[in-house]
C-alpha cells in the first residue's frame, strides 16, 4: 500500500505526524486482536500501548518495504506469547505473579469500548486452545497469511491450516451455543 | 451462525472503539518514547501524502475534494441552459469536455494537514494522465504523474525531490485504496452533472475578475459530491465557478466544504485559477521523470 509506505518512510524521517496517523490507523484493528487473543482488556490495552512504544523506538529497523498492518499485528501476538510464557513460568517456580500482570503503565480509564458481539467473540475466543486462538486472531484480523503466521509459530503450513479450520469449527460450536 | 462463512462474519463485524482521551493519553507516551529516540530532525517539507492518509471518510473526501471540483468544472451541464444574459453553461461543458488538455492553478487550505508544506499547486491533465508540481518558495518540492490509461488499474508516482527519493505503484481502479478511483465515475463530468442536478444551484450574475466579465453559479447542496466515501455528519460544501462570458471556460473554482465523521471535524478550502484551456501537452512531460540519483522509498 503506497499510503503505509509513505507513512513508514515519513515516519523514519522522524515525523511525528506519521507516527501519529499509523497510531490512529491501526489501534482499534491491534486492540481487537489482542482483546481476542487475551479476552482481557486491561491486557490488551497494555500489550497494544506497549506494541506501539516498541514501534516508535525503532525507526532505524522498520523497512519501507514490508507490511505495516502485518508487521504491528506480530509485534501483539509476539507480545502476548512472551506475557504468556512469563507467566507460566512464574507459575511453574510458585512464585505468586499477581503483580507481574499489571502493566507499570496503568492507565485512568478503559481505553477500549466493546460492542457486545466483540465481548461474546472475546469469550468465546477464550474457550479454544491459544495456538488455534492466535492463527484464527492473526489471520482474520491481522490479515496474515498461513505461511506468514507459520513462521510466527515455528510450525508448517499443514499445521496452522488445521489449527485455522479446528479453531474456527469450535468457534462456530462456541457461537452457535450462544448466541 | 450454521456456517464458517457466519462465523467469519461475526468476526469482522464485531467492532472495537476507543476513549478519545485514552487515546490522546496513550498517543503521548508513544510519543514522547519516539522523541527520545529519534532527536527529532526538523520536518524538511516531507510529502504531502494526498489523497489518502486515514480512514476516516471526511479525511479521505477532502483530500479528493481538490480533483473532485476539477471535474466539477464540467457540472452544470443542464443548469440554466435557457440562461439569457449571457453564459450557455452546456457550451461550457462542451469546451471542457473538448479540451485536450489544461492547467490550473491550486491554493488550498485545510484544518488536517500542516499548511507551511506547499504554497500552491500546479496540475496539468490530459484525458488520460495528470501531473501535480507542488511549490514552496518557488522550488518544485514534490511532483505526482497519475497514469489512468489502464483498463482496470491506476499507477501514481510520487517524486520528492527534497529528499530525492520516489515511489510509484499500481493500483486496481475496484481497490478500496482510493477512494477517488474506486468511484471511477467521479472523474466522468457527466456523471456529476447528474448529481448537482438533484441539488439546489443559483445563478451569482456577472462581475470582472482580473478585467474579464465572467458570470458565476453556486451550490451548496452537498449531494453534488454524489456517494461519500462513508458516514460524514454535518456536510457543508460550497462551489462556485466563474466562466469567461466570452471564451465559454471556466477562469476562477472556489470551494469550501466541512463536515465531522469518527469523531473529528474537517475543514477545507481549495481556490482553482490561472487556467490554461485546450492545451497540447507534450506527452513525455506527463510521463514520470526519476533522475538517475533518486532513490525508490521501497529499498531503504
Amino acid at each position: 500500500m503506497v499510503e503505509d509506505r509513505l507513512l513508514i518512510w515519513k515516519f523514519k524521517l522522524g515525523n511525528r505526524n506519521a507516527l501519529r496517523r499509523i497510531y490512529e490507523k491501526y489501534k482499534n484493528d491491534l486492540l481487537k486482536l489482542a482483546i481476542a487473543l487475551t479476552n482481557d482488556v486491561n491486557t490488551a490495552e497494555d500489550v497494544v500501548q506497549d506494541a506501539f512504544v516498541g514501534f516508535a523506538q525503532s525507526a532505524a529497523r522498520i523497512k519501507t518495504s514490508g507490511n505495516l498492518k502485518k508487521y504491528l499485528a506480530t509485534c501483539v501476538a509476539n507480545r502476548i506469547r512472551n506475557r504468556k510464557r512469563d507467566r507460566q513460568r512464574h507459575e511453574a517456580s510458585g512464585i505468586d505473579d499477581s503483580d507481574c500482570v499489571i502493566s507499570d503503565s496503568k492507565r485512568p480509564e478503559q481505553w477500549a469500548i466493546l460492542s457486545e458481539e466483540m465481548e461474546l467473540l472475546s469469550d468465546a475466543m477464550a474457550q479454544i486452545p491459544y495456538e488455534q486462538r492466535e492463527v484464527v486472531g492473526l489471520y482474520m484480523q491481522g490479515g496474515m497469511t498461513f505461511r506468514q503466521i507459520a513462521k510466527v509459530q515455528n510450525a508448517s503450513i499443514n499445521t496452522i491450516q488445521g489449527r485455522y479450520r479446528y479453531g474456527l469449527n469450535k468457534l462456530r460450536s462456541i457461537l452457535n451455543s450462544e448466541v | 451462525m450454521k456456517s464458517i462463512d457466519n462465523v467469519k462474519k461475526f468476526f469482522k463485524n464485531a467492532a472495537i472503539s476507543t476513549n478519545p482521551s485514552m487515546d490522546e493519553t496513550v498517543l503521548d507516551k508513544v510519543l514522547i518514547a519516539h522523541e527520545k529516540t529519534t532527536n527529532t530532525k526538523s520536518a524538511v517539507i516531507e510529502p504531502n501524502i494526498r489523497r489518502t492518509i486515514m480512514k476516516n471518510p471526511i479525511i479521505k473526501l477532502a483530500a479528493a475534494a481538490v480533483i473532485i471540483s476539477l471535474v466539477v468544472l464540467g457540472l452544470f451541464e443542464f443548469i440554466g441552459t435557457e440562461n439569457t444574459s449571457g453564459v450557455v453553461w452546456a457550451d461550457v461543458v462542451k469546451k471542457v469536455e473538448a479540451s485536450r488538455g489544461s492547467v490550473v492553478r491550486c491554493r488550498e487550505k485545510n484544518s488536517f494537514q500542516p499548511s507551511d508544506e506547499t504554497d500552491y499547486s500546479i496540475t496539468y491533465t490530459s484525458p488520460r494522465h495528470s501531473r501535480k508540481d507542488f511549490y514552496k518558495g518557488g522550488q518544485i518540492t514534490q511532483t505526482y504523474y497519475d497514469d489512468f490509461s489502464g483498463v482496470e488499474t491506476v499507477t501514481i508516482t510520487g517524486v520528492y525531490h527534497i529528499h530525492k527519493h520516489y515511489l510509484s505503484d499500481t493500483y486496481k481502479k475496484s481497490s478500496n485504496e482510493f477512494f477517488l478511483e474506486k468511484h471511477e465515475d467521479w472523474m466522468n463530468p457527466r456523471y456529476l452533472v447528474q448529481r448537482v442536478l438533484a441539488g439546489e444551484h443559483r445563478n451569482l450574475g456577472q462581475k470582472t475578475i482580473d478585467g474579464v466579465l465572467c458570470e458565476g453559479i453556486e451550490t451548496t447542496d452537498p449531494a453534488a459530491l454524489g456517494p461519500l466515501p462513508g458516514p460524514i455528519n454535518r456536510l457543508e460544501v460550497e462551489f462556485r465557478l466563474w466562466v469567461d462570458v466570452q471564451t465559454k471556460y471556466p477562469v476562477l473554482f472556489e470551494s469550501k466544504m466541512s463536515g465531522e465523521a469518527e469523531g473529528k471535524s474537517m475543514e477545507s478550502e481549495w481556490v482553482l485559477d490561472e487556467f490554461q484551456w485546450d492545451v497540447e501537452l507534450d506527452p513525455s512531460f506527463l510521463e514520470p521523470n526519476i533522475p538517475p540519483d533518486y532513490v525508490d522509498i521501497r529499498t531503504l
